[in-house]
């Protein structure tokens, strides 16, 4: 079963309309792999038949937009960002929050939830007693969140990052899945949210931690730069944003850039949000 | 980094040796915990071992706390790979002096994931 | 009511064993025969496991040889060269032994416990169930066009 050029082209033209997602030529293997499995259970004959269905079929549509715009995720994927959240940001969080004894974090490009469910388990690890967090976690995918609220995964997924010690503290058997515990599912929230579109942020609050990581990649340089614009104010003013670790080394236009500063935590580079200059800073004199 | 492949199906510990092989890790097999030991005695006592559950003569789980019993072994780390899933099997295989656990089946990357977490694996030099 | 698994999560088993371990590229499909028909290959590999305690069964895999050469050469990484005159029965032996514990070891894990998971039996030919065992739950599939059924027996006790 081979897609054809045209009908490549058509379905990535739709995934980059829908969702600013770009699937580059070259990456024809990964839409077949995705939509086979659709395109069987449609009872399409190939993928080419299934993406001439989902031209008028908008349930379908739906599906086969949900299942491109899967990422590959882990648990503590990367390790690094997740041992400065604990070593560094926590610690300093805490003393700063110290008054409402309140933290919130936003897992921005969720996937099936194993970043904000991680989060979720450090945060009952570390956070004192008293304190409450608050876990944003959204994606373009419904069927996504609807796994995130379900807290549940394959026996495939929980091998993928998770230590033997932590699975079975936060974790119970569920038929051939395992479901994550009710503490933590309580401390997590979905939304459905497309970064991509302008007014998505508008009353999605402010964060101390916003994590978007491994998602810019899919954008476009524009629309890239447009989410890291947008998404200054939605950091708190002594908060952190952090990105895949190979996206930190993004190129920003000068406007983007003086948003944001870098700072080193360890082993990984968090941005955040550089106070607010003066709208006109006067040009010095014989300059 | 040497590490001893512990399991009965040369199938199975193909896939492990050629997935260790990419981590730069010199490998070892046994096709039982009896012959795992035997190898442990003559000398041949590696950095890791990946050990299944369910194995004639010896099985893993009896293996785990042979090696745990030895205080010249307490440096090996030792990692269950096995079909046994339900919690209390974990529970028990980490009581016993695991220090990690894969589930059967598992992709290439679920094993390093793992290693990583043991120290034993760092992707970024790996890249 | 004799305990069994539900046959979608005896699915669900078969696809995670199978898409770890043989890719994604040809994917593995549910292909149902009719209850009482034949395995739909003369020419095939079965292989069993038992699992007894908290929930006394045998799960036994067949399938056509084609898929189970298949499945040795991808298993055991066989290189062209190696593959030229076919797998060695004792690899196919080998390979076939070890899905039908995954498989077999993860079934156990659904049903109450504990229980102990026997070594696999293999064999060149369709599966042998003892007489008077009732199959509980059953998946038929197909992948590239080649057949492969597992299914899950209950051994009355006496």
């Amino acid at each position: 079963m081979t897609i054809s050029t045209s009908s490549f082209q058509l379905i990535a033209a739709l995934v980059r309309r829908e969702t600013a997602m770009v699937y580059d030529s070259g990456k024809e293997y990964l839409v077949e792999a995705r939509l086979t499995p659709l395109a069987t259970a449609a009872g399409c004959p190939d993928v080419d038949a299934y993406i001439a269905r989902i031209s008028t079929d908008l349930a379908e549509r739906r599906k086969a937009l949900d299942a491109l715009t899967i990422n590959e995720t882990s648990w503590f994927r990367d390790q690094t960002p997740y041992q400065a959240f604990t070593e560094t940001m926590l610690p300093r969080l805490i003393e700063t929050r110290a008054a409402t004894r309140r933290l919130r974090i936003w897992s921005a490009a969720c996937s099936s939830g194993q970043e904000a469910y991680s989060i979720a388990m450090l945060l009952d690890q570390h956070l004192p007693p008293g304190w409450t967090a608050d876990i944003l976690a959204t994606d373009v995918s419904t069927a996504m969140l609807e796994r995130v609220r379900a807290g549940r995964y394959s026996q495939v997924e929980m091998n993928r990052g998770l230590p033997a010690t932590t699975l079975v503290k936060y974790f119970t058997r569920a038929g051939t899945e395992w479901e994550v515990s009710p503490e933590l599912r309580r401390m997590v929230r979905v939304q459905h949210l497309n970064l991509a579109d302008a007014y998505a942020f508008t009353a999605i609050g402010t964060y101390d931690v916003v994590l978007l990581r491994n998602v810019l990649i899919y954008f476009d340089q524009a629309t890239k730069y447009d989410i890291l614009r947008r998404m200054r104010p939605h950091v708190a003013p002594d908060g952190y944003l952090l990105l895949g670790s190979s996206e930190t080394t993004l190129d920003m236009p000068a406007d983007v850039a003086g948003l944001w500063s870098r700072e080193q935590l360890g082993r990984v580079q968090a941005h955040r949000p550089v106070a607010a200059v003066p709208v006109a800073s006067p040009t010095p004199i014989g300059a | 980094m040497r590490a001893m492949i512990i399991d009965d199906s040369r199938a199975m510990r193909s896939i492990l040796r050629r997935i260790l092989a990419g981590l730069d890790f010199e490998t070892l097999e046994a096709g039982n915990g009896r012959e795992a030991l035997d190898l442990f005695e003559a000398g041949q006592v590696p950095d890791l071992c990946l050990v299944d559950w369910n194995m004639p003569l010896m099985d893993g789980y009896t293996f785990i706390t042979e090696v745990r019993a030895n205080r010249d072994w307490r440096d090996v780390t030792l990692m269950m790979v096995t079909t046994e899933s339900e919690q209390g099997q974990i529970v028990k295989a980490l009581a016993a002096g695991a220090h990690e656990y894969v589930i059967k089946p598992f992709t290439p990357d679920a094993i390093v994931d793992k290693l990583e977490l043991l120290g034993l694996v760092n992707r970024e030099v790996l890249a | 009511m004799t305990a069994a698994p539900a046959i979608t999560d005896v699915q669900a088993i078969v696809e995670q064993v199978w898409s770890s371990f043989l890719g994604e590229a040809e994917p593995l499909l549910p292909a149902p025969v009719a209850p009482g028909r034949a395995f739909p290959a003369d020419d095939a590999w079965s292989a069993a496991v038992s699992i007894s305690g908290g929930w006394d069964a045998a799960v036994t895999v067949e399938l056509s040889t084609p898929l189970a050469l298949s499945l040795t050469t991808t298993m055991l990484g066989l290189t062209a060269d190696e593959t030229a005159e076919g797998p060695l029965d004792a690899d196919v032996a080998d390979a076939v032994g070890e899905l039908v514990n995954m498989i077999g070891g993860n079934i156990k894990s659904l049903m109450p416990g504990p229980s102990v998971l026997s070594l696999p039996a293999v064999a060149a030919g369709r599966a042998a169930h003892p007489s008077g065992a009732a199959e509980v739950a059953r998946f038929d599939g197909v992948r590239a066009g080649q057949p492969v059924r597992v299914a899950v027996h209950v051994i009355p006790q006496p």
